[in-house]
């Protein structure tokens, strides 16, 4: 039967953040994995956000789509002192586009490490019976 | 998995499957990993795949579950043998590493000073999440000289003394750089962190010299007992970390020209002797030397915070890198040979007498510097004749919890006011961060360090206590 819940936690992993996510979507559940990993950075609550940012996100394989969601993110805390609050993510042609809403971080209290990279080690991004799942592992 | 226990601080992991090599784990029974709860003794099987291995695929006493290689992974390819290099048997954090300070003061004479040089570093130590770096580089030109010249670079614009160089591998820059190969993001990334702690497991301490257990290769390195030292662990931060994004997905995809398969995307590799192995080597080396300058520009924050807190200098002892991909020349069956040894948390020990040695280490062997957890100790090692591992050791107590655990059992404010009742001033960015790197989660360094002496890894030098943390 398929899923209509949607979620995402982070799960064990002995040096750095593994999360998981489901969603009836692809697009929900990517957005689901970046939520995961903001959550792990400053909490479930960050603050309204501030700005928006827009990105194309390419990929050969919907695992590598979801890396690319996360690189995003690494990217534009480090380089521009954000985080999203919210994520939406719609199919395009070429693979995805991502809506960030954002909230300065400087302005936030980390409650836990800082994600710096994105491993393929048993990056998935799949459909199942019962809907989407995906699972990454993120370097802090 | 068949696994022999071969000595007791040796275990070998039987070939099977596409493995070219067993698989070699230094460990006491005790430290070797739970393979229900920790997959790097599959790993180490994994590493053993790969083209142009040779002798075996090594895990040091600290190994834990990585991404491809285990952290705690040593694996040598023979370039004449079509051998590979793989991004993933260097990690993210390229040229991750430690450097070790020591003050000309004991720790008697600086206790009543430990506050005032804890806030002046609490107050110049860039880390955490907000951006911020000692040297603020306001071009990419800038910043291609950083990762050309390395800690030489900094030195000669006036961040260090000369006497610096003679105590970081490699002079304090490695050589065959080449800074175009680093994508616009990564410089980008690098730009606003030259002199920045980061997060996560990196740390600056104030440490002094609780035992000497080699007197004389202690006094060569500029060490003695009761001397306040300061320690640095980081890396090349967000730069290191694209550099090695960019090139694994650029190895995936050559992979198939060279018709090369791994067990885990991680491990993505090509020949050293090709093209794109050329071109990893070269930006893992410009990756590098920022990290040395890194390291150096961070040194120099101390330094400063030493000068106005306790009105002391500090002597650089040494600076190693414990991520890292070297062309070496070992000898293999009695024939010698250029192999890519790759360092994956783990430790080169040159041994006394090794032709790379600086003149005034030659005799005492390579200073080996083992970073503990928070709350127990650190340590200085040295290579020894006859060493393992294409003479490498171990690399810190390495973790046995997962972060999320920590956090479950471990509260950060008790943590840190733990650490104080036991006389250790802590400066941290979050409760949360603070006990993610609970001394708990860690393996006990003593065990690991005791484990490689008695696997003939290395020997002990000095053992360190934390007097102060500055916490990413």
């Amino acid at each position: 039967m398929p899923r209509t819940d949607a979620g995402h936690r982070a799960t064990a992993h002995t040096a750095d953040l593994r999360v998981e996510a489901w969603a009836p979507t692809r697009e929900e559940c990517v957005a689901h994995a970046v939520a995961a990993v903001v959550e792990s950075v400053v909490g479930a609550d960050p603050p309204p956000a501030t700005t928006t940012v827009e990105r194309d996100l390419a990929g050969e394989t919907d695992a590598d789509l979801l890396a690319a969601a996360i690189d995003e993110v690494v990217y534009l805390l480090e380089t521009r002192g954000l985080l999203p609050s919210a994520t939406e993510v719609r199919a395009t042609p070429t693979g995805l586009r991502a809506r960030f809403a954002m909230v300065d971080a400087d302005a936030l209290e980390p409650v836990g490490a800082i994600p710096k990279a994105v491993s393929l080690h048993r990056l998935r991004c799949e459909r199942g019976p019962e809907g989407w799942w995906c699972t990454v592992t993120v370097d802090v | 998995m068949r696994i022999t226990e071969e000595t007791p601080y040796r275990f070998r992991v039987e070939r099977e499957g596409g493995m070219r090599v067993p698989g070699i784990v230094f460990a006491s029974r005790r430290l070797l990993p739970d393979p229900a709860a920790d997959e790097s003794l599959h790993q180490v099987a994994n590493v053993a795949t790969l083209p142009g291995i040779v002798v075996a695929s090594y895990a040091m006493p600290d190994m834990h579950w990585g991404y491809g290689f285990p952290i705690g992974g040593v694996a040598a390819t023979d370039l004449d043998e079509a051998g590979v290099v793989s991004p993933g048997g260097v990690g993210f954090d390229i040229s991750c590493g430690v450097r070790l300070l020591a003050a000309d003061l004991d720790r008697d004479a600086f206790e009543p000073r430990l506050g005032a040089v804890m806030d002046a570093l609490d107050h110049s130590v860039p880390r955490g999440m907000k951006r911020g770096s000692v040297w603020r580089m306001s071009d990419a030109a800038k910043l291609r000289d950083v990762l050309e010249g390395g800690a030489c670079h900094a030195v000669e614009t006036g961040h260090g003394v000369k006497r610096d160089l003679l105590r970081c591998e490699d002079g304090g820059r490695m050589a065959d750089a080449d800074p175009g190969g680093i994508s616009p993001r990564a410089v980008e990334r690098g730009l606003g962190q030259v002199g920045s702690l980061g997060s996560g497991n990196h740390f600056l301490e104030v440490q002094a010299v609780e035992e000497v257990y080699d007197a004389r290769a202690a006094q060569v390195f500029g060490l003695r007992p009761r001397q306040v030292c300061v320690m640095i662990h980081t890396g090349s931060r967000g730069l290191g970390h694209q550099v090695c994004s960019d090139q694994v997905r650029v190895m995936e995809k050559a992979m198939r020209r060279h018709g090369i398969s791994v067990p885990d995307r991680q491990l993505a590799c090509v020949p050293v002797e090709s093209e794109e192995g050329h071109a990893y080597l070269g930006a893992m080396a410009a990756a590098t030397n920022f990290a040395r300058v890194n390291r150096q520009l961070l040194g120099e924050a101390a330094r400063r915070a030493f000068d106005s807190g306790a009105g002391c200098g500090l002597d650089l002892v040494y600076d190693v890198s414990h991520n890292l991909a070297m062309v070496e020349t070992h000898e293999v069956d009695g024939r010698r040979r250029r192999l890519c040894v790759h360092r994956k948390g783990a430790t080169r020990a040159w041994p006394p007498g090794h032709p790379d040695l600086p003149a005034e280490l030659a005799d005492v062997g390579q200073p080996t510097l083992i970073p503990g957890t928070m709350g127990t100790a650190s340590y200085v090692l040295t290579g020894v004749r006859g060493g393992q591992a294409f003479h490498s050791t171990c690399h810190g107590a390495g973790r046995v919890m997962s972060r999320h655990e920590a956090v479950r059992r471990v509260r950060g404010r008790a943590l840190r006011d733990d650490l104080e009742a036991h006389g250790v001033a802590v400066r941290g960015t979050s409760w949360k961060g603070l006990a993610e790197e609970a001394p708990s989660a860690y393996k006990d360094v003593t065990d690991v360090v005791d484990a490689s002496v008695g696997a003939g890894l290395c020997r002990k030098v000095a053992r360190l206590v934390p007097l102060g943390v500055v916490k990413g």
